[in-house]
């Protein structure tokens, strides 16, 4: 037996590696840490816009290939279905993509030719096999099994909703529904290393689905968003804390770096970066941290990313369109960087594992989307030195005739296939 | 993992470097991953029975070489039983010694316990039967000296471990890469457990492969 300087780098190498991925990607999954060849962004239909019906749209992202900056392929599910979220399994062979309208699940194969996904399979039946859950809306992969966040629930349309687990190959496995005094939901995240699971609160669908305007000017609808968050033991998928949370926190984003315990997420209504940090005494307790711009104008933070080195977090705005870049390295003191607008709207943003490219899209639900000249619809690229962000490509998706942009997942020519080009890469993902 | 776990893979690394001529070198890493040693993990798993692991699918039993070259079942569960199986190969450069590892420590927390241990198999099978014949398989069980039912399992041929990795969603990758030779198998590192009807009770990923967690799950299934 012989011990090397290079098994014991392997070793430690592989033990850091643990938690790392993707910067908001599940720690259980494959990861793609150089350049994406693809963005899948899941694109909610328009009425009259080309088909009309939801669908993914895959855009060429890689500067070295004819296809970069263009729609490379569509695939249409036939519907509109408020289409939101989406996620991959922990293979990264297939994209889960959700309506939270419908809650109908589709299922793409990216495996087979990542540049032409191939819709598979179609889950009709997510309302009656998870006894009336409602809204599906994080996809989040863990190994062999997909969980999932929902927003409602079919009884009332409100907020009481649940967590549902699903097999790879699309077969229900249960439902916890969320703890009484935190019966929304929104987000969930997992930090294995803590045994720990984050879980966020929004509203239920009978407000979701409704014209911002006239939910806006309805005090009492307004009442039904949630203001908690629950930390839960992941393993035995308990509830074991409420965390108070005024104003709907939405995306949560767990610290990557395993010595960093503590997770961000925005509050939409409040406008405010808050901290979820564990205690000495292994407990968790809930920081207000910071305003997302001007909280009296109802900036409404959506989409958050943490770079890979848990030192910036990109902060979406959906009513002033902007991106807000806050240095989290002292992540109870986050430093406002670079502030910049985007669009006439935004909701989502995603980055590559390195943090040097940048992906927005615009809409945020069909019904809460701005009109007119603010009410564009856009895949908006850009390049991120650390200091500023400059513009790479975009693609106009009502010009596209596409629809309305929502969540963009990567994907890589070879990277599944093991060819030799991505050879490196793929060793990479033990 | 527990400090324990981690010198144990240091040390079945380096046994398997020794078997299998080790990797090219290291290959790139990401540029933003934490350096410096990651800490313990830092929580109690939570106790036998008070959670449940429902079931998610079934795997069937299958034909396979034991060390002595002979065919012998990968599973052989009766009523009550249940099994940890683990896919490595001996080239694994990191995430192979880390299950094996794990295993090890299980295999130890069992020999306290022969009540448990009279119904549980710890399974290790080699995805890459090409290289890892089954004498080289009973030089991997030589060195972790095993104490209880611990089955260390390859194919033929590498057409014969491939109706295995399906039937449990085990996904791999073989690379062809010029930086790391020999031949890479990429892979998932994925622990199953399986209760004595064949059923998936739990899969665990490098993230959460804890020996505490996998005997509390053991407790947990063989007590319904």
């Amino acid at each position: 037996m012989r011990i090397t300087p290079l098994a014991i780098a392997s070793f430690v190498l592989c033990a850091a590696r643990a938690l790392a991925d993707e910067p908001c990607q599940s720690p259980y999954i494959q990861k793609l840490v150089g350049h994406e060849d693809y963005v899948y962004v899941w694109t909610l239909g328009v009425d009259g816009l080309g088909d009309g019906s939801d669908k993914l749209v895959t855009v060429g992202a890689n500067p070295t290939r004819p296809d970069f900056g263009k729609v490379v392929s569509t695939v249409s599910v036939g519907g509109r279905h408020e289409a939101h979220h989406a996620g991959f399994t922990d293979d990264r062979r297939f994209l889960w993509a959700g309506g939270l309208d419908t809650s109908q699940i589709f299922v793409f194969d990216l495996a087979t030719d990542p540049a032409h996904p191939k819709l598979v399979r179609t889950i009709g039946d997510f309302v009656e096999k998870t006894g009336g859950v409602v809204g599906p809306h994080t996809f989040y992969p863990i190994p062999g099994r997909m969980l999932i966040s929902a927003l409602s629930n079919a009884k009332d349309d409100g907020g009481r909703t649940a967590l549902v687990e699903y097999t790879n190959d699309g077969d229900f496995i249960r439902t916890i529904w969320m703890p009484a005094g935190a019966e929304y939901g929104y987000d969930v995240r997992v930090n294995p290393h803590l045994n720990r699971m984050l879980t966020s609160s929004f509203t239920g669908r009978a407000n979701y689905m409704r014209p911002l305007g006239a939910l806006l000017g309805d005090p009492e609808a307004m009442k039904r968003f949630g203001d908690t968050m629950v930390v839960w033991d992941f393993h035995a998928r308990k509830p074991l804390q409420t965390l108070k949370v005024p104003g709907a926190p939405l995306e949560i984003r767990w610290a990557l770096d395993p010595r960093h315990e503590y997770a961000f997420t925005s509050t939409a209504l409040t406008s405010k970066l808050w901290g979820i940090f564990r205690k000495q005494d292994g407990s968790f307790e809930a920081v207000e941290l910071a305003n997302v711009g001007d909280p009296a104008k109802t900036p409404l933070p959506v989409d958050i990313s943490l770079s890979s080195d848990d030192r910036f977090l990109f902060v979406d705005s959906f009513m002033d369109g902007k991106v807000r870049i806050f240095d989290v390295s002292e992540p109870r003191a986050p430093k406002l960087v670079l502030e910049k607008r985007i669009g006439g709207q935004v909701n989502m943003v995603s980055q590559s594992w390195d943090g040097k490219r940048l992906y927005f899209t615009s809409s945020l639900l069909a019904n809460w989307d701005k009109s007119g000249a603010e009410g564009e619809q856009f895949l908006r690229a850009f390049d991120f030195d650390g200091r500023s962000l400059k513009p790479a490509f975009e693609v106009d998706f009502t010009g596209s005739k596409l629809g309305r942009p929502h969540i963009m997942h990567f994907g890589r020519e070879g990277f599944l296939a093991g060819a030799a080009a991505g050879g490196a890469e793929v060793a990479e993902l033990n | 993992m527990r400090p324990r776990a981690r010198a144990t893979a240091i040390l079945i690394l380096g046994a398997a470097l020794a078997l299998g001529g080790g990797p090219g070198g290291p290959r790139e890493s990401p540029s933003a991953a934490p350096t410096g040693p990651a800490p313990t993990a830092r929580f109690e798993p939570p106790l036998p029975g008070s959670y449940e692991l429902p079931p998610f699918g079934h795997v069937r039993d299958h034909e396979l070489l034991g060390p002595d070259g002979a065919p012998t079942a990968l599973l052989a569960l009766g009523p009550g039983d249940a099994a940890l199986v683990g896919f490595v190969y001996l080239h694994c450069p990191d995430a192979c010694p880390v299950a094996m590892a794990v295993f090890q420590e299980v295999d130890r927390m069992l020999a306290e316990r022969p009540e448990l241990a009279a119904r549980v198999t710890l399974v290790t099978v080699s995805f890459d039967p090409a290289r890892d014949t089954p004498e080289r398989m009973a030089s991997l069980r030589r060195a972790l000296d095993p104490q209880g039912r611990w089955r260390f399992l390859t194919a033929a041929n590498p057409a014969g471990i491939e109706p295995v990795l399906s039937d449990f969603g085990q996904d791999l990758v073989r690379v062809a890469d010029a930086a790391a030779p020999p031949e890479v198998v990429s892979h998932m590192l994925k622990v199953f457990l399986v209760d004595g009807a064949g059923r998936l009770r739990n899969i665990y990923s490098s993230g959460f492969l804890d020996a505490r967690i996998l005997l509390n799950d053991l407790l947990t299934v063989l007590h319904e």
